[in-house]
């Protein structure tokens, strides 16, 4: 315990707010907190926090268990006939091992994951620029289109979002894995940026949306023909995906 | 009760702590979850009985969460989107919705070694003691850490100045 003449320090208030003292040490701290408003503020604060985190994530019910973990639960058995995980976990480790053979129904094949990587990747580079967002502004709209579209190898016109608050304010292309990307990035009137990444993929195919994500910033990654896209932005996935559903009806 | 009913029993609390380490995906947390059981059911009969069973399986879960994050530096998850469980019904424009928001990019924003330790004993109600073994630092780093966590917290969700207590020195004796 602190002495009384010593200002409570936050390690002292987060053992008496995590009920981690004594019944004599947390008397005495409940009395030196009663004439600091500080502490009590700092106090009411923590307690909000813990609400607002109860309720980001409330509990998970004890009677649903998923039957890969009552399986893991099973006592010990020849590592052969515990069920696997799903294959998502695979997806986590591409990153890492590289050419891991992908399959089953939710592993996108690795080129699709450095897509949305590199997606991802390009909007945290962009994004925070203040002065220089983009290379070419909309403003000289014929010759963004036509710049990217040239340097990327396929007719891209980027995609008008304004229904959604969405303005385009230009473009810049990036080195890709398969030759050259083109990136777009979008703006509404909060401030909100939005990018959208098309890049050339060595293979032909046409994907349902797949979803890539890595903190506050969400993805959508789908390919059309010799083309994939990304679209990126820190919002909700509904909002994500409806603006990924417009630019996809506009670009087919 | 058995120490395999007991860790059956952890589990609930186990998938909460996993989800929100994996930032609110539910399937990424039980995966950590499989594979935290799987450990602690093999490694069940070598346990060394110096810490509760409860804090040995959390670190088993630990312990795995910091080698996924080493490995996957940038997570590359990507699902379908149909696969994707619905989010919570969100009413735009609430304050106390933009609140709980602002809380959930700044929580997902932390150290990782903050993130662990603040969600141990804030969601998980895991006393100091045990989620200091859980995560196997003292317990004067552990509060320490977790005055930074909240520290963060505060400053990212802009209620740093008004309604809440200004920073303060950590004046220990």
């Amino acid at each position: 315990m602190p002495h009384p003449d010593t200002p409570l320090s936050e390690e002292d208030l987060l053992a008496y707010h995590h009920d981690a003292l004594d019944a004599r040490d947390r008397a005495s701290m409940a009395a030196r907190i009663a004439t600091d408003p500080a502490a009590q503020e700092l106090l009411a604060l923590w307690t909000r926090q813990d609400a607002a985190l109860a309720t980001l994530y409330p509990p998970e019910e004890a009677t649903a268990l998923p039957d890969r973990l009552n399986a893991a639960l099973a006592p010990p058995r020849p590592p052969a006939a515990v069920p696997r995980r799903t294959p998502r976990l695979a997806l986590f480790a591409l990153g890492a091992l590289g050419g891991w053979g992908a399959h089953g129904l939710f592993a996108p094949r690795p080129a699709e994951t450095d897509l949305a990587l590199a997606a991802l990747k390009a909007y945290d580079t962009y994004v925070v620029e203040v002065v220089h967002p983009v290379e070419v502004p909309a403003s000289q709209r014929d010759h963004l289109e036509n710049w990217i579209s040239k340097r990327v190898g396929s007719r891209l016109v980027p995609p008008d979002l304004s229904a959604s608050g969405f303005a385009l304010m230009g473009g810049r292309v990036l080195p890709a894995a398969d030759g050259t990307a083109g990136l777009f990035m979008y703006e509404n009137a909060e401030g909100a940026r939005l990018t959208l990444y098309v890049a050339p993929q060595q293979d032909t195919a046409d994907s349902a949306f797949r979803y890539a994500g890595e903190g506050a910033t969400q993805g959508l990654y789908w390919q059309e023909g010799r083309l994939g896209y990304a679209m990126v932005g820190q919002m909700s996935r509904d909002s994500l995906r409806a603006l990924a559903k417009a630019a996809y009806d506009q670009m087919l | 009760m058995r120490e395999l009913d007991q860790i059956a029993a952890l589990t609930p609390a186990l998938r909460r702590y996993a989800r929100a380490l994996m930032r609110g995906d539910r399937d990424a947390g039980d995966d950590l979850v499989q594979d935290c059981l799987e450990r602690a059911v093999a490694a069940l009969p070598h346990r060394r009985r110096d810490a509760s069973l409860t804090a040995w399986v959390f670190r088993i879960l630990i312990n795995r969460h910091r080698d996924l994050m080493r490995q996957a530096a940038r997570p590359g998850h990507l699902v379908p989107v149909e696969a994707l469980r619905p989010e919570p019904a969100q009413p735009p424009g609430q304050e106390h919705h933009m609140a709980l928001r602002e809380t959930e990019v700044a929580i997902a924003r932390l150290p990782e070694d903050q993130r662990r330790a603040l969600l141990l004993v804030a969601l998980d109600g895991a006393s100091i003691d045990d989620a200091a073994a859980a995560l196997d630092i003292p317990r004067g780093t552990l509060l320490s850490r977790l005055a930074r966590a909240r520290a963060s917290l505060r400053s990212m969700t802009g209620r740093a100045g008004g309604d809440t207590a200004a920073p303060r020195p950590n004046g220990r004796p």
